[in-house]
């Protein structure tokens, strides 16, 4: 199974009320072409996409977040596995995309192409339902018993190498600020919240006598 | 730190309108840590390192939700790197309070090194800073920061230190 095969398989089960937070790499056109909706946070940050995912879930506990990882991001800070076994996060469902190499800076392998077994390591922090898949069946078993399941998900996508092409034109052509504040104006409406606060009235009454005179 | 001025800090983020503390503990506020912990007000949520804390106050600020990032002036070294990214790369903020061990006077020899790198790299990443010394400038700088980090779509720095953390 390639990744955008595996991506197939998530994109309907993302809905509309539910939030995503999205890895670097090959994955932002794949994820683009198939749910180009306001509910995907893009980060370009290897490390921090499950953290921010995590933020987000527990600030948000009525909506499910889905955390887009990858196996090189999740590498670099692992703790985040610690926090999640610990605090349960029911609402959220973390997908690691594990093709285990760094494909789009050439192809050098990670640690899960030898020895490591994320999924492993997830349960040992306390995340009991983690899992990995090989297959689209096994994939579609495991996303329906996470989502029926009242703790964090977490499943780890064993993947074969190869990145889906797309013309220029379909690609996600917005930069990192814009991305977060389409995805941050979707909160701000979708949660009848103000985050970033508008600008303060421009007509503005003096205070006390003005001499102009 | 004294329970008044633990006290002023707690009321301090609550007025600013902090709900959620993500934090790895340190010395200097270690009387601070247990009150927050068990005070119904605060989410309370422990991380396993700084750039890890750094992310999940990011995610908490793209929710809505006021989040501070509590630590030692340590961490800000190992969030550098998630630092920059969410505020140069994408503009999503971070609001940190941490100690000033290192300052002049410090008297342990390994917490030097904190307080050299600490503003150097708080300017070096152009992260607005208060350095709160007075217990009664507490409310004023939490308030402020908590409203410029959502103005600003950057990053503000709290260090406390003086006759708070005494």
């Amino acid at each position: 199974m390639k990744r955008y095969e595996a991506l197939k398989i998530l994109a309907p089960r993302v809905r509309e009320e539910d939030l995503a937070v999205v890895a670097l790499g090959g994955t932002i056109d794949e994820w683009y072409s198939l749910h180009p909706g306001p509910n995907s946070l893009y980060l370009k940050i290897m490390g921090a996409i499950t953290p921010v995912a995590f933020g987000l879930a527990d600030s948000l506990p009525h909506r499910r977040v889905f955390s887009l990882d990858t196996d090189g991001s999740l590498l670099l800070n692992m703790g985040i596995l610690c926090t999640i076994g610990n605090e349960q996060p029911k609402n959220l469902v973390t997908l690691v995309i594990d093709n285990e190499c760094y494909e789009v800076i050439g192809g050098p392998p990670t640690h899960t192409s030898r020895n490591v077994d994320l999924a492993a390591m997830a349960r040992g922090a306390g995340i009991r339902g983690a899992v990995a898949v090989r297959t689209p069946e096994e994939l579609e078993r495991e996303l329906a018993a996470a989502l029926g399941r009242e703790e964090p998900g977490f499943i780890v996508l064993k993947l074969e190498r190869g990145t889906a092409v797309f013309p220029e034109e379909a690609r996600k052509r917005t930069d990192g600020h814009e991305d977060k504040y389409r995805f941050v104006r979707h909160i701000e409406d979708t949660e009848k919240i103000t985050i970033i606060p508008r600008e303060v009235k421009s007509v503005r009454k003096v205070e006390g006598p003005a001499n102009w005179g | 730190m004294k329970q008044d001025a633990v006290r002023l800090v707690v009321e301090a983020m609550k007025e600013a309108g902090i709900g959620t503390v993500v934090t790895l503990p340190e010395s200097k506020f270690k009387e601070l840590y247990p009150v927050l912990h068990t005070d119904p007000d605060f989410r309370y949520i422990m991380v396993t390192n700084e750039a890890e804390g750094a992310g999940i106050a990011a995610g908490c600020w793209a929710a809505g939700k006021k989040a501070v990032l509590l630590m030692e002036n340590a961490g800000l070294r190992v969030a550098m790197e998630p630092l920059a990214r969410l505020g140069q790369t994408h503009g999503i903020p971070v609001l940190m309070v941490m100690c000033y061990t290192g300052e002049i006077g410090e008297r342990n020899w390994w917490g030097i090194s904190h307080g050299q790198t600490m503003e150097p790299l708080l300017q070096a990443m152009h992260i607005p800073y208060i350095v709160v010394r007075k217990k009664d400038e507490l409310k004023d700088a939490f308030r402020r920061a908590s409203t410029h980090i959502s103005v600003s779509l950057y990053h503000v720095a709290l260090i406390l230190t003086g006759e708070v953390t005494a």
